[in-house]
Order: C-alpha cells, then structure tokens, then sequence
C-alpha cells in the first residue's frame, strides 16, 4: 500500500512558543491511524497544518503525493475533515448547515446522507446554537463523511458522543476502512483508538515518541501479576528473576505483586515451588501504556525505548 | 489584583473600551469647541450663529450658542446616539454575551448567589461609564481652556456625569431586553431602535407646541435639561434623578429576571407578544438560496444588519431633503450674509452656500460616515469569525481562501450598493414629496458616491485583520474613521496643511451635491482599496488561520 499521508520533519512554533518539533510519520492507504497524546501535546496543531490551516516553518506535508500547502485545495476534495472544537453559523439549522457544506463541496449524495442523519438520529431542525453538545458533534461528523472522502482526518471524533453514537461511529469507521478509506483521528481515549486503529502514533510535547501498530504499542506492556500462596514466601525468590521490574510483598508476605516486562516463564517456575493459591494477571490498556509514556515528565521508561 | 472577584475582571474586561470611548467621545465635544471663535468674529455673525441655531431646534436647545459651552453642547445634540453606541452593546453583552459563550456556567458554578455576579458586572459597567465620563468631563474642560471657554472643572465633569447617567439609562435597557432575546444581537438591535425613537420623542417638543409631556416619555429629555458647560444654565438634579432612577430600574428589574431564569434561557413573553414562529424543516435539501456559496451566505448574514443602516443612511438623507425645503426661505436670508457660517458649512463638505443643496451638502457628509461605520460592523464580524474558527470548515470544504475572502468582500460590496441606491431613491422621492429640485445627477454622485469610501475602510479592515485580532482590527478602524472626521471637519479650522486635509477620505468625497464626483478622486479611492484589498487577500492566503 502506498503512503496516503507523508510527515516529514513537520515543525511549527507560534511567536516562539512549541506548537510541534520535526514530526515526521507516515501513513498508509487503507489504514485507520490513531494520533494520541495529551492535551497541549500537538495533536491539532498537525492536523490544522495537514489542512492547511496553518503553515508550517519548516517540513513537508503530503497528501495523496499533493503538498498540503501549495495543493490544498486538490486535497481538499479528498478529504473529509472534523475539527477539535466546531465553530459554526450558530443560527443556521443542523440541517441548513449540512447543505451549505454539501453545496460548497459541489453536491453530495442525498440518500447518503440522510442515512447518516438517521444513523446519529440527529434532529436537524434545530439551531446550532440549540444543540447539545454532542448533537454539535453529530453535525460535524456527519459533514466530514457525508461526501465518502478518501481520507478523514478527524480531531477527537467522539468527544461528547454518548456510547451508543461512539458505536455507530466506530461502525462507520470500519466501513471507512473496509471500503478501502483511510482515517487520521487524533485521540487522548486510548480504548477507542485500540478498538477501531491498525497503527497509532504518540505525540508528547510536540515531538513524536512513538509509532507502531496497536498491537506492537501493546508489546511493550508491563504487566502485573499477583501470586497468592498458601504460606508466606519470600520476595526476594521473585527479585532477580527474568522479567520482573519490581515487587511487593502483599498479606504479610503470603502474596506478592509483580511488575512484568516480557515472558512470565521464569516467575511461574518459581512459582510452582511453593504451594500456590492463586494467580491472577492484568493487562494493561492503551491507558496504562500512554500512562507510562508521559509519568516522570513524559521521559519514556528505559524499557520502552528502541523497542519501534 | 485584577482576578480577584467578577467585579474586577469585568472591569479589566471594559479597559481598552473606557479609555478608547471615553476619549474618543471626549474629542467628539471638543470639536465644535474649535469653530467657536471663527464663527463669532462680529457681532452680526454672532447674531446670524444664534439665529441659524433656532432653525435646528429640533436637534438640540439652541442656548447660548455664541459660546463654547453652549455651541459644543447644541452641536452633539444628536451624538448621544453615537454616544450610546457603547453603553448599549455592553449591557446587552453582559450577561447574554457570557451564556452565549458558555462561561456564565462555570461563572454561576462558583459558591456565590447569582444576583450577586450579575450584581458585580453591574457595578463594573457602571464604573466604567463613570470613568469614561470623568475622562469626557475632563476632555471638555481642557477643550475648553484651549479654546477659552468659561467653564471651569466641575461643570466639565457634571456633563460628563450627566452623559454617564444617560449611557447607564441605555445600558440598563439592553440589559432588561436582553433577557427576552436568545442572542445578544437582537437585543443590541432593538435598544438601538428604541433609541432612536426616544431621540425623535425628546425633538418633538422642540418642533411642536405644547408637546412636552410627550417628550417626557424619553429618557432623552431628562438628559437634555442639564447643560453644564451653558454659563449660568448648570444641571437640572430633578433630571438627574430621574436618570438614575431609570437606570436602577431598568437594571434592577433586568437582574430580577436574570435571577429567576434559566441560564441560556429567556424570560417568556405575553403570548400575544410573541412573533409567529417559523416551524423549521426537518427534510432536506433545505433550498435555501442564501446556503448556495460563500457569496450568498455571506449575504444571507448580512440582510438583516443591512436593512437596519439603510433604514438609518436612507432615513437621513430623506429626512434631510424635506426639512430643508420647509426651511428654505429662513436659510436663505441666514446664510446669505455670514461668512463664519459659510466657513462652517464649507468644512461640513457644504461648498457654496447660496442654494438649499449647499446646506444638504453639507449634512450630506454624515452619510459616507454612516456607511463607514457599517462596513467597519462587517468587517468585524469577518476578523471575529476566523478568530472564532467558524472558518475552519468553510476553508476545509474544497473553497480557495482567496474566493472566501473575496466571496465575503463582495457580499459587503452588494449591500453596500443596496443601501446607497435605496438612500438616492429615498432622496429623490423625498425631494419630490417636498417639492424641492435638486441636480438628479449631483445627487447620484452625491448618493452612488459613497461606494468607494465604503469599500476603502472596509478593504482596509480585511488588510488589517491579516494581523490584528477583532476587538484591536475594530478599535483601529474606528479610530481611522474617527481621524478622518476630525480632519475633515476641524481640520481646516486648525489650519492643518492641505497633505494632512488629504490623509481623510473624506476629502476625496468633496461636495458632489454641488460639484459632482471628481473622477480622479473617485478612481484613487478605488485603487487605493483595491490595492489595500490585493494585500490583504495576499496576507490571508498565506496566514495560518485562527492563531
């Protein structure tokens, strides 16, 4: 699959002040890629520069091969955009607004679309002005989709949907994917981003610290298990074992909580030779490993590093 | 210091306003102060200034208008529309504005009783009207004493006093209409409205015998009796009084209601008072024409403020046109002989005053201002939308950023061509209702005229907003436009140098009642906008959007 979104060395600063430092990532036709990172981290100031909203001090953006400055217009037919906070006529109806996006977009099909306003139920009689605020959202979604774009770039989609609209989205995503579309949706809900992303890239401070596919991100996990035995067992049997980042002694020594990077092979050895009562393990969620990534000013744990 | 209640961050809210408008007003009174001394050269002249002054009447008390005080306060009759201007938007921002946005919620979320937030803003926009009046009062005193008026310190600062008080009366009002109407706009709309019909209640007892009692219903009226910059004429506490009661009043009921309604909600009127709702449509297309391009939504947004200036622009120059008529005999005899008059309403724009077009050309001049003041209105709603984001999707939706921003231009160029049409229509039926004939063509020109000017500012507001942000890109056209009046109006007064005289727009408009348009002029207005135009469409093709 070729590139449908190349970032290389992308930098933009606001009067001296970080927006974001030489990120550079690419990504594929077809894909659904989950830009994650906290608020403030540069996740919109990307996006706003792959729409030409902003332009960049130094770097290249392309779209479909096009440059996202000189070009834009060209990409904007490819695209399908939603942005982190949608600012609109706040006195024209739902369904006023739609069709002003639709016209300036030359026309959209109306069957399609009136199957996106049945799918997110959104009443578009009403004002913007008038609209909860994830019906405001339902309205911007349903604007970025409505022309079946080639791409979507989407800035926290479902911020404010309620968790029967973020199923109906996640469904339409993967539509987006199966028809063969690629979606670009920034996030800070890891489980969303886990659900419905084959890649994911983390940005922190304006710099990228990490791109992978979901599953490789989730390779890096430390996990925990809790081993409960029948008498106590001392903590240093786990300590210097393969695998163990730390321990804690748990019910005056009858249970321990292990820290694990890699295999478990050598603790369950261990393990066995005393009696065992029970044995539980976590795995952590996208959460848990964002987490990890931004704890002790966002330095990435020494594990974690070189593992792209 | 300035976050430490909402009293005080309202009031650093009201900054940039409290020193801008009160010295921008403040030089308003100061400038007929300048004329004073010019137009009472001799006795005859200072006698033919007072009899001319009785003939305009309906526009303030002519009381001692052969001195500074009593001329400067005769001359801004009419400005307390100006001067209200402010008063007016910010009582109806104050509490709509903060729901509009949102932050009245986390504002009533804090541990304190809603009454007393909204009691805090109250105070802060009265304090601030009290600052602005002070800096007035003061602005009048030293326009004044440069100009030798006798009036000292306290007078000035009792007009500015009294000024506040009318302001507060107005504020009060948008505040109280605020709370019927969901958006700020409307309820800016009508007080503005209301307004002017208290200005046109408050002239009817100058015009028509035994008829105060209906000029009492205006607020207007109380403002009037005081005249502190007249020697020996002082303040009316009575009027006063009655200023500060409407006020309290008007506000007082305004929070009452607040109070006891829904945040982001309006107090329901009367049914009967209610305007018929349109039931909007859930199908779609909606078929709109107005939702076809930039172009004809940008004019769908525009309707509404346009009817209103063209009902302003277009009811002045009607208005003008057949009061002059009534008055032609009177004017005649009055101008004919005084040359301080002649000089006065040569620096209006008025040119040759033999004929009554003289003098129409002279008021004539308000109505370039007035369509220079529109576009400055529109060109703020552009700064404001791009500031706002409301343009990020429009410029993600397959649109060039150069037919956006031309698509909005034009739309302002349409309706500004709409309002000056209607005003030469208006003109000339008013001229035929009064029988007056004027030259068709002069009129045109004088009318089809302002385009250019309109134009001009606008583009020039477009460029600036490429850097500025609305509230400075507002700030800076106004005082252009401010500047431009000044020179225009006091400059030949100050003997300023013919470069300065031709820095104004205004001398490019001339006196095309009497003289028609200079095509020179008019065509270096049009390459002046349409090269401040060029440059703001290069500056906004490359800046990064709403940063």
């Amino acid at each position: 699959m070729a590139a449908i979104i190349e970032v290389e060395g992308l930098t933009k600063t606001y009067g001296g002040k970080r927006g974001i430092a030489n990120v550079s990532f690419s990504v594929e036709e077809g894909e659904v890629f989950g830009f994650l990172g906290p608020n403030g981290a540069g996740k919109t100031t990307t996006i706003r520069l792959l729409m030409a909203l902003l332009h960049a001090d130094a770097g290249a953006a392309r779209i479909a091969g096009l440059d996202c400055w000189k070009q834009s217009l060209e990409i904007k037919r490819l695209v399908g955009y939603l942005p982190g906070e949608p600012a609109l006529d706040p006195n024209l109806t739902g369904g006023q607004i739609l069709e002003y996006f639709a016209n300036l977009r030359g026309g959209v099909d109306q069957s399609y679309l009136k199957q996106l306003i049945q799918r997110f139920d959104l009443d578009t009689s009403r004002k913007f002005r008038q609209y909860s605020t994830g019906n405001k959202r339902k309205v911007v979604l349903i604007q970025a989709f409505m022309h079946r774009p080639r791409l979507l770039i989407l800035d926290e989609p479902t911020s404010g949907l309620d968790p029967l609209n973020q199923q109906e989205f996640d469904h339409m995503v993967k539509e987006a994917r199966d028809d063969g579309r690629t979606v670009f949706l920034s996030s800070h809900v890891l489980s969303e981003v886990e659900k419905t992303c084959n890649r994911v890239g983390i940005i922190r401070a304006g710099s990228i610290v990490r791109i992978g596919d979901v599953a490789e991100v989730k390779a890096i996990k430390r996990y925990e298990i809790t081993i409960t035995f029948a008498s106590a067992v001392p903590a240093e049997t786990f300590r210097t074992l393969e695998g163990v980042a730390d321990v804690e002694t748990l019910d005056h020594g009858h249970a321990v909580r292990l820290a694990m990077q890699g295999s478990a092979d050598a603790v369950i050895k261990a393990a066995a030779r005393f009696p065992v009562v029970s044995l539980t393990s976590y795995e952590p969620s996208l959460e848990d490993i964002f987490l990890r990534y931004y704890e002790a000013d966002g330095v990435p744990a020494k594990e974690a590093q070189g593992v792209v | 210091m300035w976050f430490r209640s909402v009293f005080l961050k309202t009031l650093r809210d009201y900054r940039v306003a409290i020193l801008g408008w009160g010295i921008g007003m403040g030089l308003v009174v100061v400038s007929p102060m300048a004329s004073v001394a010019a137009l009472v050269t001799t006795p005859q002249a200072r006698e033919q200034l007072i009899s001319i002054a009785q003939t305009f009447t309906w526009n303030a008390d002519a009381i001692a208008v052969d001195t500074i005080g009593g001329y400067a306060t005769f001359k801004i009759g009419t400005f307390i529309f100006l001067i209200a201007i402010w008063p007016l938007l910010a009582g109806s921002r104050m509490l709509r504005g903060e729901e509009d946005r949102g932050s009245m919620d986390v504002l009533l979320s804090l541990p304190r009783p809603r009454l007393r937030v909204a009691l805090e803003k109250l105070a802060a926009m009265w304090t601030a009207l009290l600052v602005m009046g002070v800096l007035i009062g003061l602005l009048a005193f030293a326009g004044g004493k440069k100009f030798g008026a006798d009036f000292g310190l306290g007078e000035g600062l009792l007009f500015g006093l009294n000024l506040a008080l009318i302001c507060a009366v107005f504020g009060g009002l948008a505040l109280l209409i605020s709370q019927f109407t969901q958006e700020r706009g409307p309820a800016a709309g009508w007080t503005a409205a209301l307004l002017l019909v208290f200005i046109v209640l408050d002239m009817v007892h100058r015009v028509v015998p035994n008829s105060e009692w209906i000029s009492r219903l205006s607020p207007v009226y109380y403002y009037n009796l005081s005249k502190p910059l007249v020697p020996g004429h002082g303040v009316d506490v009575g009027g006063m009084v009655v200023q500060l009661v409407l006020a309290a009043l008007l506000s007082g009921v305004a929070l009452w209601l607040f109070a006891r309604r829904d945040v982001g909600g309006t107090v329901a009127l009367p049914r009967w008072l209610r305007l018929p709702e349109r039931q909007p449509s859930r199908a779609l297309p909606v078929g709109d024409w107005s939702l076809r391009s930039v172009y004809a939504r940008s004019l769908g947004t525009i309707a509404m403020p346009t009817l209103w200036w063209t009902l302003l622009i277009a009811g002045w120059a009607g208005w003008v046109v057949y009061v002059v008529q009534l008055m032609e005999t009177k004017l005649s005899s009055l101008l004919s002989g005084s040359p301080a008059m002649i000089n006065l309403i040569k620096n209006l724009g008025g040119g040759d005053v033999n004929v009554n077009e003289g003098f129409l050309s002279a008021m004539f001049i308000f109505l370039p201002l007035f369509l220079m003041a529109f576009s400055v209105t529109q060109v703020n709603l552009w700064s404001a939308d791009e500031q706002d984001g409301r343009l990020d999707l429009v410029l993600a939706a397959h649109q060039r950023r150069l037919g956006v921003l031309l698509g909005r231009f034009a739309a302002l160029a349409t309706a500004t061509v709409v309002i000056t049409v209607i005003t030469l229509l208006v003109s000339f039926a008013s001229a035929a209702a009064a029988g007056l004939s004027l030259d068709g063509g002069n009129l045109a020109a004088a009318t089809l005229g302002m385009i250019p000017l309109g134009l001009l500012i606008a583009a020039f507001g477009y460029l600036a907003s490429g850097w500025l942000r609305t509230a400075a890109d507002t700030g800076l056209l106004s005082f252009v436009l401010a500047a431009w009046f000044f020179i225009s109006f006091i400059g030949p007064e100050l003997k300023l140098p013919d470069a300065t005289l031709r820095l104004s727009a205004f001398y490019y408009y001339g006196t095309p009642l009497l003289h028609g348009l200079s095509l020179t002029s008019v065509l270096g207005v049009i390459a002046v906008a349409a090269v401040a135009l060029c440059l703001g469409t290069l500056r906004f093709i490359r800046k990064d959007i709403a940063v």
